[in-house]
């Protein structure tokens, strides 16, 4: 994560917008959300939008569950990160920026501010605004459609799209939403010639003696992740956030998108909860599907009505009530929200009950048998 | 473009939704929160079709080009039953309550609940409407309507997940915060979650009551109503039917709202021309619809001087009812009980404000007046068509174009040009204030100076025209969409050429009536004869005139 100390933009300025969509498509920035969006194509989508004026919005609503890497960014390198959002708006030709801060992260806004600033004075761009928004505490609002909601003073739920918010957004306006990482990668693929596309920050964290941020290339083999993060018994599972699914621990897997996938997983910004044997993977289910009953918007009737569902079916198998029945009509009801569901979280929100169903059954054998004793 | 609908190629044109084409090609698609005339929340998930084999929320979702779009098979029967088992984990249908989620049960195959009822709300109990969140589905047409229709806000969303629910700001009551008690909500609530404050016990036990002298006028746009309950083609006229039933119903007369109409039109002309003539406060603003009126009260009190001082057509008729008629029948107005049968939830409130006396007893809508049919088990379509009772019934077909948007400046206008000017108007006629646009305005020329009318129906159309008033001297407001015949206590109805056929059969009664301009009513001159004298009098001050307040929004 190193610094770009304004160069970028100045290096920025003297290619030219479009130079500067060329060389990011060409390094293959992608976006650090979850979704991995080539940034280049989305820029150029909102910079080709016919509109009288643009908006680009840095996304500091880090609320994925053991996600921490955008904190540890905007605590050491802030900078970078303004920078990079100046970046954005020089190349979409926008003149008011956002960025909008997780709630929770309130405490660093001082400083924040303070960064921002300082950059945008000596970036000395005419009009150019920052304003930093303060999330007031809601998950959903870090999906993009409700985000802007938000920004807008709206109750924050979750919009249909079409229309993409790239072309349609802020006041019907063009506007560009990157992640923190994002927006300080793109600084510094457009400053360093050896910047590498493949790194990653890995947020790790659970049974583990040194949980925390760390920088590895995609491909990086578990065991490798092992090393550094010292788990004190032997690994069973892994959590990819709340919302990627569970899988076994493999310690001669590589992390790359595909292997995940593989086991039905989603990777989205390589948070890793680690667990070992002493846990019960139903009680991470549990705990995961206590945060959707949540943290869901409210709007779309799947979502809404599904995951307390979901969550009072968990209860019931816990309590050692459940039967097999209960079972499928859990995985009916988690397929079903995800098919069915407006946004992001509902699309993902069963993700955690189909893959442990399927990678631990012994777990949910256990409180089932639990009950006929 | 082309598309495949369930196999067979079709060409679409451009811009349209799924859900518009599939209604288009005659194929159902079962919806909930979608309303006709706004933009589309996606929101209830029940009108999931496949496209490619996807499924997508058809009324949100606009075709690729040669896409195949399934919306009958198993997938998707399966995924709407699903989300309404969701929505509505216990379902029950009684078959009096007609409501549209009841079609919805059968069009997707519900069986019996699967899972458990979590919602354990408070009714919310107002003078006017009444809203039990334990129905309510959450599919927010109340939430889009009250805003961006009626442009009131009273209510919106407030929590997360399955707390979500509708409710007025600051979780207060629907009664003690700025709601215009119009209705709207109710007729698009497709669960009977909202509904009005019920005064058919009260009324029941009027009625039962041998002491009790119990008298009923009717609202003008009932009668092109009313018969939608019991399955008569929208837009039938039933003012005979409506009379004889109320007669059954145990009424001991029944009265026309008309004739208040027609006295509301004496008076409200007589205020114009005396503004006009002493450069009184202009425009004037009619103040028939207790919704407008609160609307008023709540956003806009610097208006009070604009506001006609006439109350409101059933309120005036009450107050005669209860000193002309009971004077002449010989009846102590103490034993009347005034019921005014209304197309209207807001004039339920208006009848408890206590600046307007005792009037008006009981407040029943359309619908009520349906269901206390029902009750009596009264065969609606086959009673014989009864006159409103004579001594206070006889009514001009001015009176009953109240009932539609534009109707009170029409003829209020017929009756003002005679008043002024001593001729009547040459057309009788106004095509320029009638039909369905939101704001309509038109001009005429009163002794050489030229009037500017204008009128609004809906609520957001009423706060435009607030802000453009100075344009004009005489202004019309009516709340509801389409007017009275639009009025939030009528038969709910699905489709949206409704309002358009009610008010062609008020219109078609008002070419029908032989009597067309309010001061030409016998009854009229002959009330103003013996016992009011003329319009504006200090007798019609005192019975037919009221005055309005400031009420706070929070």
């Amino acid at each position: 994560m190193r610094q770009t100390k304004m160069e970028a933009l100045e290096k920025a300025r003297s290619m030219g917008p479009e130079a500067v969509l060329e060389l990011l498509g060409r390094k293959g920035l992608e976006g650090r959300g979850g979704a991995a969006f080539p940034t280049a194509k989305k820029w150029r989508a909102s910079r080709d939008a016919p509109s009288d004026e643009r908006f680009v919005v840095c996304n500091a609503d880090e609320g994925e569950p053991g996600t921490f890497k955008d904190k540890f960014i905007l605590r050491h390198n802030a900078e970078t990160v303004v920078e990079g959002l100046l970046l954005a708006a020089y190349v979409v030709g926008a003149k008011r920026c956002f960025i909008y801060l997780r709630g929770e992260y309130d405490y660093l806004r001082p400083r924040l501010q303070e960064q921002a600033d300082s950059v945008l004075a000596r970036a000395g761009m005419d009009g150019v605004t920052i304003e930093i928004v303060r999330g007031a505490g809601a998950y959903i609002c870090g999906e993009a459609t409700a985000l802007l909601q938000s920004i807008q003073g709206f109750r924050g739920n979750a919009m249909q799209k079409p229309p993409n918010p790239t072309t349609c957004g802020l006041w019907g306006r063009p506007t560009v939403i990157n992640n923190v990482e994002t927006l300080a990668c793109a600084a510094q693929a457009v400053l360093f010639d050896d910047w590498d596309a493949n790194l990653r920050l890995f947020s790790i964290s659970g049974n583990v003696k040194n949980p925390g941020v760390y920088e590895f290339p995609l491909g990086v083999k578990m065991s490798t992740i092992m090393d550094v993060a010292r788990p004190a018994r032997r690994l069973k599972a892994m959590s990819f956030g709340c919302f990627g699914g569970i899988m076994p621990v493999d310690e001669g897997m590589a992390i790359t998108p595909e292997a995940i996938c593989m086991e039905k997983c989603h990777h989205g910004a390589y948070s890793i909860i680690l667990m070992d044997e002493t846990v019960n993977v139903v009680d991470i289910s549990y705990s995961i599907a206590k945060f959707y009953c949540y943290e869901s918007c409210g709007k779309c009737t799947p979502c809404r009505e599904g995951t307390v569902r979901m969550l009072n079916l968990l209860k019931k198998v816990r309590e050692g009530r459940g039967t097999k029945k209960d079972l499928q009509t859990l995985q009916e009801l988690a397929a079903h929200i995800q098919e069915t569901s407006l946004c992001g979280l509902g699309q993902t929100c069963g993700n955690h009950v189909l893959t442990s169903i399927e990678h631990f059954p012994g777990d949910y054998e256990y409180y089932l048998k639990k009950g006929k004793k | 473009m082309k598309i495949r609908l369930n196999g067979n190629e079709i060409e679409v044109g451009g811009g349209k939704t799924l859900l518009d084409i599939c209604r288009e090609n005659g194929i159902s698609v079962p919806t909930l929160c979608h309303h006709a005339s706004l933009a589309p929340q996606a929101r209830c998930r029940v009108c999931l079709v496949e496209m490619d084999g996807k499924l997508v929320t058809s009324c949100s979702t606009k075709p690729r080009e040669g896409a195949s779009i399934i919306t009958n098979n198993e997938h998707v029967m399966k995924a709407r039953r699903l989300n309404m088992e969701l929505m509505v984990p216990q379902p029950s249908c009684r078959r009096e309550d007609d409501l549209e989620v009841c079609g919805i049960y059968e069009e997707v195959g519900m069986k019996g609940a699967r899972f458990a009822n979590i919602k354990e709300y408070k009714p919310d109990l107002g003078a006017a409407v009444i809203r039990d969140n334990n129905k309510c589905i959450n599919c927010g047409r109340c939430v889009q309507v009250c805003g961006e229709i009626q442009g009131v806000h009273a209510i919106d969303f407030a929590s997360r997940a399955h707390n979500e629910h509708v409710t007025p700001y600051f979780e207060k009551n629907l009664a003690s915060v700025a709601c215009i008690r119009c209705g709207q909500c109710i007729l698009n609530c497709p669960v009977g979650a909202i509904s009005e404050r019920s005064h058919i016990d009260e009324v029941l036990s009027a009625l039962a009551d041998k002491d009790r002298h119990v008298v009923a006028q009717v609202a003008p746009s009932i009668r092109a109503a009313l018969g939608e309950l019991f399955g008569m083609p929208t837009g039938t006229l039933v003012t005979g039917k409506t009379v004889s039933a109320l007669r059954r119903c145990g009424f001991a007369r029944v009265f026309d709202v008309d004739l208040g109409a027609d006295i509301t039109i004496m008076e409200e002309a007589s205020e114009l021309l005396r503004r006009l003539e002493n450069d009184g406060v202009l425009p004037m603003i009619t103040t028939c619809c207790p919704g407008w009126i609160l609307m008023m009260e709540f956003f806009y009190h610097d208006l009070i001087g604009n506001m006609s001082t006439c109350r409101s057509p059933h309120e005036m008729l009450g107050m005669l009812i209860k000193t002309y008629y009971a004077k002449k029948a010989g009846i102590d107005p103490k034993k009347i009980t005034v019921v005014s049968i209304m197309p209207c939830t807001a004039k339920k409130f208006e009848s408890t404000r206590p600046e307007l006396g005792s009037g008006v007893d009981f407040v029943l809508t359309t619908r009520e007046l349906g269901r206390l049919v029902k009750m009596k088990k009264i065969d609606f379509a086959s009673l014989p068509d009864e006159e409103f009772d004579p001594a206070l019934g006889i009514s001009t077909g001015a009176g009953v174009i109240f009932g539609a948007t534009g109707g009170v400046m029409e003829a209020a206008l017929r009756t003002a040009h005679f008043l002024a000017t001593g001729k009547e108007l040459g057309r009788l006629e106004m095509a320029e204030i009638r039909g369905m646009d939101g704001i309509k305005e038109g001009k005429i020329v009163l002794n050489g100076k030229e009037i500017r009318f204008a009128c609004a129906h809906g609520g957001a159309n009423m706060r435009k025209l607030v802000e453009r008033k100075d344009d004009y001297h005489f202004i019309e407001m009516m709340a509801c969409p389409g007017g009275c015949i639009g009025g939030g206590g009528q038969p709910i109805y699905r489709d949206p050429d409704t309002l358009r056929k009610r008010t062609e059969a008020l219109y078609f009664a008002d070419r029908a009536s032989k009597l067309r301009r309010s001061h030409e009513n016998p009854v009229v001159k002959q009330i103003y004869k013996e016992m009011l004298g003329k319009p504006l009098s200090e007798k019609a001050e005192e019975l037919l005139h009221t005055h309005y307040v400031k009420r706070d929004r929070f």
